[in-house]
């Protein structure tokens, strides 16, 4: 599902992306453009203005108006069709001075280079790679923004928090209905660890009677979570239900042990040290629960 | 590609600023391209990283989507799990509205013996659900836990007092309404 959603997000940020790339030739003023452009940019109308006029006294009247021509072009604002014309015209202009004057004209157009000074690079490409790098520009940014969302998410927070109380839940209830009378004293600390407020001082209250009769009747009770759901969770005040139902078995000193079913209902608070029960009821049956 | 020809011939008056143009014009795509792989791999991670995150299972993070899933798949599960001998064929019609898929064919199984039996033994079957949490949503599937009571009478006398169950249940939201997939004993 959202797979597809991403896909739709894509082809509509597209288009988009590209929007700003067509408007740039007008916007590529020298403040407009990012630095790495604008260098180049800015200084190629004064370098070419600077030496149109040599070359014009150098020879015909033919590269004087390709050099006219070259600046709009180089400003990007002409359409392909016209620069690839324009770039035609202007190699057979250029050849002719060339031919009489090219040495001359081969340092200096060094010399261009090495201050930095370029020829406008192929219309076509640079505006696919400008695409290209807007495209990309976006989706990063897109993407960025989605995972910094993502991890930064309130509803991160919330649900990591219910699948905490869930565990927390799960294991406390389990630990709660386990029982060896062979390691009592163990078992009972569990009891007492895995709960907190009125179900930890009822464990407390009740553990003398509790462990008499369990001595006395030398069963062995475990547990097994067969399901659970956390049906309320608020995350401010610390409190949290959650029902489970539960499969224990009790093995008697002699005889089968004994499996049943139980629902039950368990109410979670959030200690220093965790979510701890703090009620654990079953769920009623037949009653006007 | 036509046109880089072009523009080339008519660079060959200056082959030095030709070669300096080149690496500066592949700089700019090697930094899309960069960038644009940079990106893919971002997705790749994110989209992974969402699949396994906890807040794609919006169980009471969506309270309302939750409750509603909650609502419907109770109320399926009491129309359902309900018959009263004298009118069998009403609960037949809820089944035929509220299950699909595996579910619509083990209860038609199922219902094929209690119609039979139903109105001879004049026996009613009344269900209430006790409690029911939502353990995974996401999207158009629900997966609940329900701790339901069952209560039948026959001749309208109690007939062997309340079965209590607990349903692990999956359900599809079909045009705004949740809709039982599978029901499985836990």
């Amino acid at each position: 599902m959202s797979k597809t959603d991403f896909e739709k997000d894509l082809e509509v940020k597209e288009p988009e992306a590209r929007e700003p790339e067509a408007k740039e030739p007008e916007a590529k003023g020298p403040e407009a453009k990012g630095p790495e452009a604008r260098e180049p940019e800015a200084k190629e109308p004064e370098d070419t203005a600077a030496e149109e006029p040599e070359k014009a006294a150098a020879s015909e009247p033919g590269p004087q108006e390709s050099a006219s021509e070259e600046k709009p072009e180089a400003d990007g604002e002409q359409p392909p069709d016209d620069e690839g014309e324009k770039a035609e015209k202007a190699a057979e202009d250029g050849k002719e001075p060339d031919d009489e004057d090219g040495e001359k004209k081969q340092t200096k157009k060094k010399e261009e280079s090495k201050t930095g000074e370029r020829p406008a690079p192929p219309d076509g490409k640079r505006k696919a790679a400008m695409a290209l790098a807007v495209v990309a520009a976006v989706c990063a940014a897109w993407f960025g923004w989605s995972w910094y969302a993502a991890a930064h998410d309130d509803s991160l927070g919330f649900s990591r928090e219910r699948d905490e109380v869930l565990r927390a839940g799960e294991q406390a209830v389990q630990n709660l209905n386990t029982l060896d009378h062979r390691s009592l004293d163990q078992g009972l600390k569990l009891w007492q660890d895995s709960s907190t407020s009125e179900l930890y001082q009822e464990i407390v209250q009740g553990r003398p009677q509790f462990e008499k009769a369990v001595r006395k009747a030398q069963t062995i009770t475990s547990a097994k979570v067969l399901d659970a759901a956390v049906t309320e969770l608020d995350q401010h005040a610390g409190k949290a239900s959650v029902i489970v139902g539960l499969q224990i078995t009790v093995t008697p000193p002699k005889g089968e042990p004994a499996v049943k079913k139980t629902r039950l209902m368990g109410q979670l608070t959030r200690t220093s040290t965790g979510w701890k029960l703090s009620a654990l009821s079953q769920a009623p049956v037949g009653g006007a629960g | 590609m036509t046109t880089d020809t072009d523009t080339a011939e008519a660079e060959v008056e200056a082959p030095p600023a030709a070669k300096r143009r080149v690496p500066r014009h592949r700089l700019v795509l090697a930094a899309a391209v960069i960038v644009a792989l940079a990106a893919g791999g971002l997705l790749a991670f994110t989209e992974k990283q969402r699949g396994a995150s906890p807040s794609a299972n919006r169980a009471l993070v969506d309270a309302e989507a939750t409750a509603k899933a909650v609502g419907d798949v109770s109320n399926a599960l009491v129309k359902v799990l309900s018959y009263q001998h004298g009118d069998v064929a009403a609960t037949e019609k809820a089944a035929a509205q509220l299950l699909e898929g595996k579910a619509a064919g083990q209860y038609r199984a199922l219902y094929g013996q209690v119609k039979a039996q139903a109105p001879a033994q004049r026996l009613t079957l009344t269900t209430r659900v006790v409690r029911a949490g939502v353990t995974r949503l996401s999207g158009d599937t629900a997966h609940l836990l329900v701790f339901l009571d069952q209560v039948s009478t026959r001749n309208g006398k109690p007939a062997g007092g309340t079965a209590a169950a607990q349903l692990a249940i999956t359900a599809r939201l079909r045009d705004g309404q949740w809709r039982i997939t599978e029901i499985r004993s836990s």
